[in-house]
Order: structure tokens, then C-alpha cells, then sequence
């Protein structure tokens, strides 16, 4: 423990300075320090390189940190697909039973799907809600009504554009008029966000031809989601990853595969959800 | 660099743990885990892309964290440390992340991050004079040291104690103590110096 004869270590005074000495050993090492001027030099010494340390690695890594605010939507997307899937196998501790319950314990599991099946075939030989099909269409927007629009930018333009111009929000008259287009009437608030199709920070313009009422309450592919996606276009447009044209060409061609392009993640996103999804209305 | 020890890279990723309670209702989860993905989510995206990994890889990494925690309460599992827990699996993620990437040498090679980043650009330009040569002589250290070293260092900036480093890498109490000792020890010596 000491490192002369009455003195201490370096790790010791590190194991001190950190707290993880317990007991006898912290109430001797913490009574040396208090009266060794030669050990308390050396646990300033280590708490100064520590400090140094710290403050690298924050400055160093902070400024790289983009807001959590779209990937946290992304994880509220994935957990809701997440908890909507099944969670366990049954079939190894089926397996695992007595011969004599086994046969029971299969009755039952063909009962059960039976069951299940006829609810399922029942459940989708019948049209879903207006509202529910009306929401999942909208996932990407009616390329007839909503191409896209841009505005005449530069690279430089974009990435210097203040943060209100990048989240601007669309005037109340154009929005009504956006949701005539789509033929919605009285529409719920919370189950709708005018958004840009191409967003303000790529260079999209704030016309009709632009916008679409996008479902914020889709449990996946919502309004957030695209936030994520257009935050992650507008970086590497201004790393000069990517050209701004092409950029606009990918989130207004199909946002949600520009999504699975750039951030690589649609993988969570069971088929039936999806293809539920991108039906177009009838 | 890390050499993985478990059989399967699953498993090495997403540790187990002995059930302790009932399964959690999926709400619950969601709700915990998001409570916990705005606690930690900086401090894990923080530690792996100071390994150096990608932005873009780390928050892939960071979800999967945070999905396989979801799983991990929903199955009614430990909750103990969930904090250690969380670095454990984003610690494996990273490593297996690395063992995909074929541009390991040029992305993974641990301190390329941070020695290759400027200063921040909040610190004004007499702050940056005064901190960037120290800053140099730190990263050289940095580079230097043995990757257990730097992951220890790095996670102890994060906040955790020695025994949930010890548990993230898979070694004993007396290394990390070890690591951290001589990891400080050549920073203080080049920087003072």
C-alpha cells in the first residue's frame, strides 16, 4: 500500500481520490493525506491530469453530439414496433414437457390458432377504419399533389440558415388548403403535421406543391422520423457528403428509402407494417 | 483491441442475467427505457465514438442499446445496474461493430476521434492557443496507451465506478485500478513535462 516506507501509492491515492477504498484501508489512507503535504501534492497532481482529461474528452466530443430529439423519436418508433411483435418462444418449453401432457399442450396450441387464424381472416376480410387507412397512406405523401418544391440555394445558404428558418412552420391558410387537397376534413390536430416534403434546411419551398399532411401518430415512418432522416440529410450536405440536388431528389422520390439509405435502419419494421403502410387509397 | 471471448457474438452483445421479477406491462418499458435512453444516450455515444467509431454507426449502436434494453425488462430481468448494464452492451456493440467493418484500421483505430478533431469551436481563440498544445501532448499519450487503458479511462470520464468497468470489459477490480493508475500517471508525466 505505501510507496516508501510512509508513503502512498499512486494507486492507492487514486483508489482514495475515487472513493472504491472501504473500511480500515480508506480511514488510514484518507488520515495520511491529511497530514502527508508530499501525498496531497501527488493527489493534486492526479485529479489536475484528470481535469485535463475531462475537459479533452467533453470538448473534444460534445460539439459532435447532434439533439436527441430524432433519435429518441426513432426509439419510440422502434418500441412500439417492438412491443406490438411477439416477445417469446413458447416451443422449446412445449418440448420440454412430459410425453402425457405434451399431446394436451399441442391441442391446445392447434386450438389456439385455429382460433387466432379465423380472428385474423375475420379481422382483414373487412375494410379497416377511414381514419386508420387515411393515416397509414399518408406515410408518403400523393406524388400527383406533393412532388416537392425547391427554392433557388446555394450549399452555403443552407448550411448558414438561422435555426427559425429551418423549422419554420407553414402558414395556417396554406395549411387548410393543404388539407383540402387531400380531401380531409375536420382534421385532429394531434394526428397531423403540415410538413415539407423537401424541408426548408435542403432548400424546399413554402409551396402547396411541397406540402402534405404527414401522420405524427404512426407508431412507425411518422413526422419525427422524417425529422430524423432531414437532419441527417442537411449534415452531410454541408460535410460535403452529399450533393444538395441529390439530397432533395432522395427525400422527395420516397422519403422512408432515403431513410433506410442514409441511416441504414429499416430493418425494424415488420413487412406486413410496412406494406399496411404504403397502401395508397383506393 | 479487445478480443472478444464469447463463443457467440450474440451472446458476448447482449449479456444475461438472471430473472428477478415479473415481466414488465411494455408501457412501463417504454416508458423506463426512454427515461433512461435521455439519461445516458450522451455519455454512451460519447464513449463509442471516442473508440472511433462513426457518429452514424454510434447512434445505430445507442438503439440497439436501448431495444435490447426494452427486451431485457419486458423478460422480467435483472435491473440491477442498469447503468453498467447499458455501457456493457454498448461496449460489446462497438466491438462487434468493429469486427464487421471492413474499414477497421482507418475507422476503429481508437483515438484517430479524438486526435484528429479540432478544438472546440466554443472556446475563443486565446483559449484554444493555451489548451492546444497540452491537448497534443495528451492525445499522443492517448494513442499510446493499450486500448484496455483508454477504455477504462473513458469510461471513468463517463461517471462509472470500478466495478462496472471491470464488468463492461470483462476484467478484474486490480486491472482497472491498474489501468487508470498508469494511464494517469503518462498523461501527467508528458503534459507536465
Amino acid at each position: 500500500m505505501l510507496r516508501e516506507p510512509f508513503h502512498l501509492s499512486d494507486q492507492d491515492i487514486l483508489l482514495v481520490a475515487d472513493g472504491e477504498l472501504s473500511g480500515r484501508r480508506a480511514r488510514q489512507a484518507r488520515a495520511h493525506l491529511t497530514a502527508c503535504w508530499l501525498c496531497r501534492s501527488r493527489l493534486g497532481e492526479l485529479e489536475g491530469t484528470i481535469a485535463d482529461f475531462v475537459t479533452l474528452h467533453r470538448r473534444t466530443l460534445d460539439p459532435q453530439l447532434p439533439p436527441s430529439t430524432g433519435s429518441r423519436a426513432l426509439l419510440k418508433a422502434r418500441l412500439a414496433e417492438a412491443a406490438g411483435a411477439p416477445s417469446t418462444n413458447p416451443w422449446p418449453r412445449l418440448l420440454q414437457l412430459l410425453p402425457t401432457h405434451r399431446a394436451a399442450a399441442y391441442i391446445c396450441v392447434a386450438v389456439f390458432i385455429t382460433v387466432l387464424g379465423s380472428k385474423f381472416i375475420l379481422r382483414h376480410s373487412q375494410p379497416q377504419s377511414t381514419q386508420d387507412l387515411a393515416l397509414a397512406s399518408l406515410a408518403i405523401p400523393d406524388q400527383n399533389l406533393t412532388p416537392g418544391a425547391t427554392r433557388p440555394v446555394s450549399v452555403g445558404d443552407v448550411c448558414s440558415m438561422a435555426h427559425e428558418e429551418v423549422v419554420r412552420a407553414v402558414p395556417s391558410s396554406l395549411r387548410e388548403q393543404v388539407f383540402r387537397e387531400y380531401g380531409i376534413v375536420n382534421p385532429r390536430p394531434e394526428d397531423y403535421e403540415i410538413d415539407y416534403l423537401i424541408a426548408p434546411g435542403l432548400g424546399g419551398a413554402e409551396d402547396i406543391h411541397n406540402l402534405w399532411p404527414e401522420p405524427t401518430s404512426l407508431s412507425a415512418w411518422n413526422a419525427h422520423v422524417k425529422d430524423a432522416l432531414e437532419e441527417r440529410l442537411h449534415q452531410l450536405v454541408c460535410d460535403g457528403e452529399l450533393d444538395l440536388p441529390t439530397a432533395q431528389r432522395a427525400i422527395a422520390t420516397d422519403w422512408i428509402t432515403a431513410y433506410k439509405k442514409y441511416l441504414g435502419t429499416g430493418r425494424y419494421v415488420s413487412q406486413t407494417r410496412k406494406a399496411a403502410l404504403l397502401q395508397k387509397p383506393s | 483491441m479487445l478480443i472478444p471471448r464469447a463463443d457467440s457474438m450474440h451472446e458476448l452483445a447482449f449479456p444475461a442475467s438472471t430473472g428477478t421479477g415479473a415481466s414488465a406491462k411494455p408501457a412501463e418499458s417504454e416508458c423506463e427505457v426512454i427515461h433512461l435512453f435521455e439519461q445516458f444516450r450522451n455519455p454512451l455515444l460519447r464513449y463509442v465514438i471516442s473508440r472511433g467509431l462513426s457518429l452514424h454507426d454510434g447512434e445505430e449502436i445507442i438503439q440497439e442499446v436501448f431495444l435490447a434494453l426494452f427486451r431485457h425488462l419486458q423478460l422480467g430481468k435483472s435491473r440491477r445496474n442498469l447503468r453498467g448494464w447499458v455501457f456493457r452492451v454498448a461496449h460489446n456493440l462497438a466491438l462487434k461493430q468493429y469486427a464487421a467493418n471492413k474499414k477497421a484500421q482507418a475507422t476503429f483505430d481508437s483515438d484517430e476521434g479524438l486526435a484528429q478533431k479540432q478544438p472546440a469551436a466554443t472556446l475563443n481563440p486565446e483559449e484554444q492557443a493555451a489548451s492546444s498544445q497540452r491537448q497534443e501532448r495528451m492525445q499522443a499519450v492517448l494513442r499510446a496507451l493499450p486500448e484496455q487503458d483508454r477504455c477504462c479511462l473513458y469510461l471513468r470520464a463517463e461517471g462509472l465506478r470500478y466495478r462496472e468497468i471491470a464488468a463492461t470489459l470483462g476484467i478484474s477490480l486490480g486491472a482497472v485500478s491498474i489501468a487508470l493508475t498508469r494511464s494517469l500517471a503518462r498523461m501527467g508525466r508528458v503534459v507536465e513535462g
